[in-house]
């Protein structure tokens, strides 16, 4: 299998603050793999950095072979790479099926076409992509109305409408009950089988990182402490000392 | 559900929602205001659909695309100053201009206040929010001081008279009828625009301007884009006003000018395609005849407007629109995979 | 070289940017406080005048003419005007705060409009000024309205107070923490309505002082408050919003650049101004002295 993005050297600073020191990292195609660590470890901000919403103060950013760092969120969009935020960020004034659509839209390239009826391009892909995600029900409510969970997976849909090779999850558990959290997964799981989209994902729930990751990769301020199977993290000392406040940079 | 699913209104508001129920009978009322006594009530009618146009085009930016320009008017009043100077270019050392050259004239508007609406776009779409409503405002007082001082070229604070249209225009309810298809062809590519993909976005950036990017939009692009059309709307609105009050004057760029556009959106309600026109009957109906019995009209417009901010956000057609949702059961449906 | 018109348009430019600083330093505050543009600003410095005026004439016709008379009319006003600051703040501009920006704009604007009118039914169609018969002094072979030296002196003094009131006073500084946070301040136990009603009632206030040190030098007349209103907002956003130091800076600017531009292109003199904001937005959005993280 070969590697789908590598990052090296990754550097960025605010101020005094080093979020990413020197970071070198490399997903696999196909692979599901998360990202742990304790709070303020520099997870969302590596995915950010990766994503475009940063700009890097060194390091490079490669996918599929070329080179992406520092280039705008959107052409990065474009390029194959969606991601689903934390906090769930959706088009509140419009209804799911809008949120999905113009995803979609977008996806066709077809976001400057003025002429055509919106609600009636890229229907096949929304109905599927709204299904996929179990919101074909409410397709019709604004989504600022939306229970949180309903959020989230309306995050998760816009981000697949997208029709991406990789794909980045910011705790996508966050704030879900235990059942809603394992539908989520499956759901995530299944899209890494029967597509083989890549996932990379930052979990705080172990749980669900020990069940639904290849691979983990533990982060702590900035800097990756221990990569490998999730056997191998969770038996690893450095790993414990670093849950446990007693590992020092 | 309802019994009534089958009528032809059920049908029109589930297909053009709310807007379009109200457009098929303003249209109906507008068909019919010549009929009306002497020519006021005429001019009146061409003054509503003519301003009506600059807010909608105001509201493209607002509405759809949340972004609230102080500069608009800039974009009306470019367009009324090009058709004026290629009017008066035109017309013959009598006063008068042939019918064909006065079209001619009419088309110089868009193009210009497009070409206007590129360069301040270009500037205002870096920002957002009250950044963006400053830097529109900016370039709106720039522009208008701008005319205001460039004598030699736009007779400055004098403006420029005498924009006579051909005899047949001369009359009111000719002039009337003739706004009124160009207002509804605007209207009607303004609806496609809304309703394409395009329009879509558009919303997108309205309700989050960083996931847009993240989808693959160009967001700046876009936003330039929209501004674009925007501000070719508002210059045919402008360049319609100029034979219609006969002259034309710095004023029609300034602040003020838009703050007016930014009224008729809020009092018509600003998330209902045809809220701007609605608040343009309101409020250019309330200004006529305010201003037959007092010279108060901004104590009497300020005050409507406080009402309306306190207490009707969404505007007149918003406040029908909850309403209906009311009526239709909580939680109901927004409606066929749109929004009105 | 002659130095005498630059030096005259100097201090002309001077005097104007203190009227500004006066004027906008309230707006500032109250943008940066309370997130609100307050367009009827300039209109409440607009009727402030016109009471000033009308005081200024009760007191001279009681006492006999004097420019003595101005103090107290001066005081009378910014007590009137700060409480109806704090009453249109506490009855009409609270409701807004969780609106969206054009819904606040045309709540300040409807004010604009509805004082305007207001201004016309109490005191008529004309102007009002005050003739305080100060005599022209001569200053390098040229004559100086020396009230000019007032005003300046005034803002100056002004611009000092609120420095040290914003930085050395309990309730200043409590203030410039609502600038960075209202959370945190409300979370520390202090009644974050009661802060902003005083925060308006004081760029009243503000305002109200302008205009009493105005009146003395130009009319007032209806329709300046439009023309001054968009000059307080561009000096606003280029010093940078909540920041009275770069209020002061930025009606420095904005005064002088005026004055001097009115030496080479009258009519242009207020298209620089927006030229010069233009470039701040474009440049520099948050303003010279403004917090990017406001931005």
């Amino acid at each position: 299998m070969s590697a789908i993005l590598e990052v090296t050297n990754l550097h960025k600073h605010f101020g005094g603050i080093h979020v990413a020191r020197h970071v070198n990292f490399s997903l696999d195609e196909g692979e599901q793999s998360a990202i742990i660590g304790p709070n303020g470890a520099g997870k969302s901000t590596f995915m950010n950095l990766l994503t475009g919403y940063h700009r890097c103060d060194a390091g490079k950013v490669v996918f599929e072979g070329r080179d992406i760092t520092n280039k705008p969120p959107h052409t990065i969009a474009r390029m194959g790479i969606s991601r689903a935020f934390q906090v769930s960020s959706i088009f509140s004034k419009m209804t799911v099926a809008e949120n999905v659509r113009s995803a979609v839209h977008a996806q066709l390239r077809r976001s400057f076409s003025i002429f055509g009826a919106a609600s009636r391009i890229g229907t096949e892909d929304t109905d599927r992509v709204l299904a996929l995600c179990g919101l074909d029900a409410k397709r019709g409510l604004v989504a600022g109305e939306l229970a949180q969970g309903d959020k989230k997976r309306l995050e998760l849909a816009i981000a697949l409408a997208g029709k991406p090779r990789l794909l980045f999850l910011d705790e996508p558990t966050a704030g879900m009950s235990i059942d809603e959290a394992r539908g989520t997964m499956e759901l995530v799981d299944r899209l890494n089988r029967e597509l083989k989209l890549t996932v990379l994902f930052t979990e705080h729930d172990m749980g669900i990182v020990f069940n639904h990751a290849q691979r983990l990769t533990l982060m702590h301020r900035g800097e990756i402490v221990v990569q490998g199977t999730p056997a191998e993290v969770r038996a690893n000392a450095t790993a414990q000392q670093v849950y446990l406040g007693e590992h020092q940079v | 559900m309802n019994a009534d699913n089958n009528h032809w209104w059920s049908r029109l508001y589930a297909s053009y929602g709310l807007s379009g129920c109200v457009a098929l009978v303003m249209l109906v009322f507008l068909l019919l205001v010549p009929l009306l006594p002497g020519k006021f009530w005429t001019h009146v009618g061409t003054e509503i659909l003519i301003l009506g146009l600059f807010a909608m085009s105001f509201n493209l930016l607002y509405g759809y695309m949340g972004q609230i320009s102080f500069g608009h008017a800039a974009f009306f009043g470019l367009g009324a100053y090009a058709t004026a100077m290629l009017f008066t270019r035109l017309k013959t050392s009598g006063g008068e201009i042939a019918t064909v050259d006065f079209f001619v004239s009419l088309l110089a508007g868009p193009p210009v206040a497009a070409l206007g609406a590129l360069i301040v776009g270009f500037f205002c779409v870096r920002l957002t929010g009250i950044y963006f409503a400053m830097l529109s405002l900016a370039f709106g007082e720039l522009l208008f001081y701008i005319v205001f001082s460039w004598y030699s070229f736009t007779r400055g604070d004098d403006g420029i008279q005498g924009l006579l249209p051909p005899p047949y225009f001369q009359d009111a309810v000719h002039y009337y009828y003739l706004t009124l298809l160009i207002v509804i062809a605007a209207l009607a590519v303004m609806w496609r625009i809304t309703e394409s993909p395009f329009g879509y976005i558009m919303r997108t950036l309205r309700d989050n301007q960083r996931r847009a990017a993240f989808l693959g939009i160009n967001v700046r692009l876009h936003m330039l884009a929209n501004f674009v059309i925007a501000g070719a709307f508002a210059g045919l609105a402008g360049a319609l006003w100029g034979p219609f009050s006969r002259s034309v004057s710095p004023g029609l760029l300034g602040w003020q000018e838009s703050g007016i556009a930014v009224f008729m959106t809020l009092i018509g309600g600003a998330g209902a395609f045809i809220g701007p026109i609605v608040g343009s009957v309101i409020y250019t109906l309330l200004q006529a005849v305010v201003k037959m019995y007092t010279v108060y009209w901004p104590l009497t417009i300020g005050t409507i407007i406080l009402l309306i901010v306190l207490f009707l956000p969404g505007g007149v057609l918003g406040m029908i629109e909850k309403r209906l949702r009311a009526r239709r059961g909580a939680g109901a449906a927004a409606g066929p995979d749109r929004q009105s | 070289m002659d130095v005498a018109p630059y030096l005259l348009q100097l201090f002309s430019g001077l005097s104007r940017a203190m009227v500004l600083f006066l004027l906008s330093a309230g707006l500032s505050l109250i943008f940066g406080v309370m997130n609100i543009l307050n367009f009827a600003h300039a209109t409440l410095w607009l009727v402030s005048g016109y009471v000033t005026y009308s005081i200024f004439t009760f007191l001279s016709e009681q006492f006999g003419v004097s420019p003595w008379m101005l103090l107290p009319a001066i005081v009378g006003t910014v007590t009137l005007m700060s409480l109806v600051g704090f009453a249109l703040e506490r009855f009409l501009i609270r409701h807004t705060y969780e609106r969206e920006l054009p819904e606040q704009l045309l709540l300040t604007f409807a004010l604009v409009l509805i004082l305007g009118d207001v201004i016309k039914l109490i005191w008529g169609l004309e102007n009002r000024r005050i003739n305080l018969g100060v005599q022209p002094i001569e200053m390098l072979d040229t004559l100086v309205n020396p009230y000019q030296f007032v005003i300046i002196g005034t803002g100056v003094t002004v611009a000092v107070g609120l420095w040290y009131f914003l930085h050395r006073t309990r309730f200043g500084k409590i203030v410039r923490a609502a600038v960075y946070s209202r959370n945190m301040v409300s979370a520390l136990g202090i009644r974050i309505p009661m802060i902003y009603a005083m925060v308006f009632a004081l760029g009243v206030g503000l305002a109200a002082l302008a205009s009493g040190v105005f009146l003395p030098l130009l009319p007032m007349s209806l329709g300046v408050d439009h023309d001054i209103i968009v000059q307080c907002f561009a000096v606003v956003v280029i010093g940078g919003f909540g920041s009275m130091l770069g209020t002061f800076v930025a009606s420095v600017i904005v005064g002088v650049v005026y004055s001097f531009s009115i030496l080479f292109w009258p009519d242009g003199a207020l298209a620089m101004i927006f030229l010069i904001l233009i470039v701040v937005l474009i440049w520099r959005p948050w303003g010279l002295f403004g917090t990017e993280m406001r931005y």
